[in-house]
């Protein structure tokens, strides 16, 4: 097994540092917008949580290519290999938790690719709230924030 | 002996049943491929059209990864005969191929309207390699191309034509533009943004003749003004490439009939991509999905069976997207769904434009439109997509839906879609990667 990024929401405070190391890693920019992981709000603005790619075990991203410009990097991680991508958007579509992304700018998919084994993420993370972990890859956010969205509802009727 | 599996057809469905069988099979079997042409991905023709890439980018599966998998090939012959009694395919040069299974995958052809002058030379459709190549060899700077047919197809090669320099007309004979894949609303908004952008549009447009005219095209109209264009492209939809399986005994109705392992009527006969109504997705019911991430799963799932597993595909999922001048179009399942409860939402300044598609507590389908540089569009094309597949409750986040059809994000997540959809695979078992070479899984 390989390691996989490994959220814990309730310590995400929403200071988006793991934004900002992603994008810099990523493209070399301080840019969140080219960020691959992306911090949501709940509850109003009260918590937050991060939300990127699972590498899931089908890979939608890597088999619905077209020119089979997505593989599999030495950390396991799906990752689209630039010289390939031509830009067809289909594995945007073909991605069912909306973690595919396209740079404009370079007509190029991009993703989640886990830093090739040192995700930035994990390690600007100043709570411990994105771990790097060997275990299993699973739904980190969905309890989270299915109890936040009751109260928010709870609160707005 | 070892099993003799036939691949009929190179393009994607059975690019992917080869790769699957080598993928999956306990011993190895001998693999023979009937190919018209050789394979390359029809998806990335436009990048070649604008040249983007190279030629040799658009092959997938070369005469070296064919020859890593060991697959006898059959090289611009198509099949001509099925004899499924006796398990054996004649080809076109009169060669017989024997086999104990066989995938059909002969896709389709661009078809153009009966009227004079649409089959004529300089009358280009844009589907093949071949016909990918005429074009670019007719459309320079300041060419005047008119383009028949407001479609998917249409609509790939749009930004192409404008990038090689050209001036692009769309003309259409329906009321409104991509009548197949998104809705009236979400179509003017589009027709709207192309025109800002410099192609004009024609729908409603019945084109009744088209004419040579000092080397150019006039095209006539049952109304309206003639278009004189240098370039034509009919890009007026296509068919399935079955007549030569007429009479061999295989059930076809708008495809071959296929059950949920791909099979047809006769057990050893598969068939895949644009050539099989199989199950669908949505509503469980027989569809022919002509899409590429149809082609590509139906593939490996017929690999994989001919390879020895049993594998049951859960049904195509109906998906298209398409950018037009920066303008981000898709559209996921029953889109069109009039028994479907929908919520939409507007923002024509954007713009910007969602439609959710609800039966009951489970969205059905959806229509998405927004900028390419909103990076949350991207998002949420993939969330609708992984909603519409996992088919899972929204009972309590339907009134938020229904109120902030742009907030999609916090209802994927509260309604643990992620945790419905990472147990699913296609195939029952973690995908492997491509490879190095570029061919698709």
């Amino acid at each position: 097994m390989s390691k996989i990024l490994k959220i814990v929401p309730e310590r995400c405070t929403g200071c988006l540092r793991c934004e900002l190391a992603c994008s810099y890693m990523q493209t070399g920019e301080y840019q969140p917008a080219k960020s691959v992981i992306r911090v949501s709000p709940f509850e109003g603005h009260t918590s937050y949580a991060p939300y990127t790619c699972t590498q899931c075990a089908e890979g939608w991203c890597m088999t619905a290519c077209p020119v089979g410009a997505i593989t599999i990097n030495t950390a396991g991680a799906k990752d689209v290999v630039d010289d390939l991508c031509v830009g067809c958007k289909l594995c945007t579509i073909a991605c069912p938790y909306g973690t595919m992304f396209y740079d404009p700018a370079t007509r190029k998919a991009f993703k989640c690719n886990l830093c090739g084994g040192a995700p930035a993420c994990a390690e600007a993370c100043p709570t411990a709230a994105i771990l790097y972990e060997d275990v299993p890859t699973q739904d980190w956010l969905g309890d989270f924030a299915a109890e936040r969205f009751e109260r928010v509802l709870v609160g707005a009727s | 002996m070892a099993t003799r599996h036939l691949i009929i057809g190179g393009g994607t469905a059975g690019m992917n049943a080869m790769r699957a069988i080598r993928e999956e099979e306990a011993e190895r079997s001998e693999i023979t491929l009937v190919s018209a042409e050789k394979s390359y991905s029809r998806m990335v023709l436009p990048y070649y059209l604008d040249r983007s890439i190279a030629e040799s980018h658009v092959f997938t599966a070369t005469a070296a990864v064919l020859g890593q998998w060991g697959v006898k090939v059959h090289a611009g012959r198509r099949a001509a005969h099925l004899d499924v009694k006796a398990n054996v395919c004649t080809l076109d040069d009169g060669a017989k191929v024997e086999y104990d299974d066989c995938l059909v995958a002969t896709g389709s052809s661009p078809v153009r309207p009966p009227i004079p002058g649409a089959d004529g030379p300089g009358i280009h459709s844009f589907w093949t390699l071949d016909q990918c190549r005429e074009l670019i060899a007719q459309t320079k700077p300041g060419s005047h191309v008119a383009m028949v047919g407001a479609g998917f197809i249409s609509f790939t090669i749009l930004n192409s034509i404008l990038a090689l320099g050209a001036k692009l007309t769309i003309v259409e004979i329906a009321p409104r533009i991509l009548p197949r894949m998104i809705d009236v609303t979400g179509a003017e908004l589009t027709e709207r943004w192309l025109k800002k952008h410099g192609v004009a549009i024609r729908a409603g447009a019945k084109l009744t003749r088209i004419e040579d005219a000092r080397g150019k095209k006039r095209l006539r109209f049952a109304a309206g003004a003639d278009i004189l264009a240098d370039v034509v492209v009919m890009a007026t939809g296509i068919r399935t490439n079955l007549d030569w399986l007429k009479d061999s005994g295989i059930t076809i109705n708008r495809a071959v009939v296929v059950d949920d392992r791909l099979r047809s009527n006769v057990p050893n006969v598969y068939a895949a991509g644009d050539v099989a109504e199989g199950r669908e997705l949505i509503a469980g019911q027989p569809d022919v999905h002509a899409i590429e991430p149809t082609a590509q799963e139906h593939g490996r799932v017929v690999g994989a069976n001919m390879a020895g597993k049993d594998v049951r595909y859960r049904g195509s999922l109906l998906m298209n997207i398409v950018e037009v001048c920066h303008l981000d179009i898709a559209s996921f399942g029953a889109w069109d769904d009039p028994k479907a409860e929908a919520v939409s939402g507007l923002r024509p300044d954007r713009p910007a434009y969602r439609k959710l598609l609800f039966t009951g507590n489970r969205l059905t389908g959806a229509i998405i439109l927004g900028p390419s540089s909103d990076i949350w569009t991207t998002n949420d094309v993939g969330m609708l997509k992984g909603l519409v597949q996992s088919g899972v409750s929204l009972a309590h986040f339907k009134d938020h839906l229904r109120q902030n059809p742009f907030d999609i994000k916090p209802a994927f997540i509260a309604s643990k879609t992620t945790g419905a959809l990472l147990p699913e695979t296609v195939l029952g078992r973690p995908s492997k990667a491509p490879g190095t070479t570029p061919v698709a899984v």
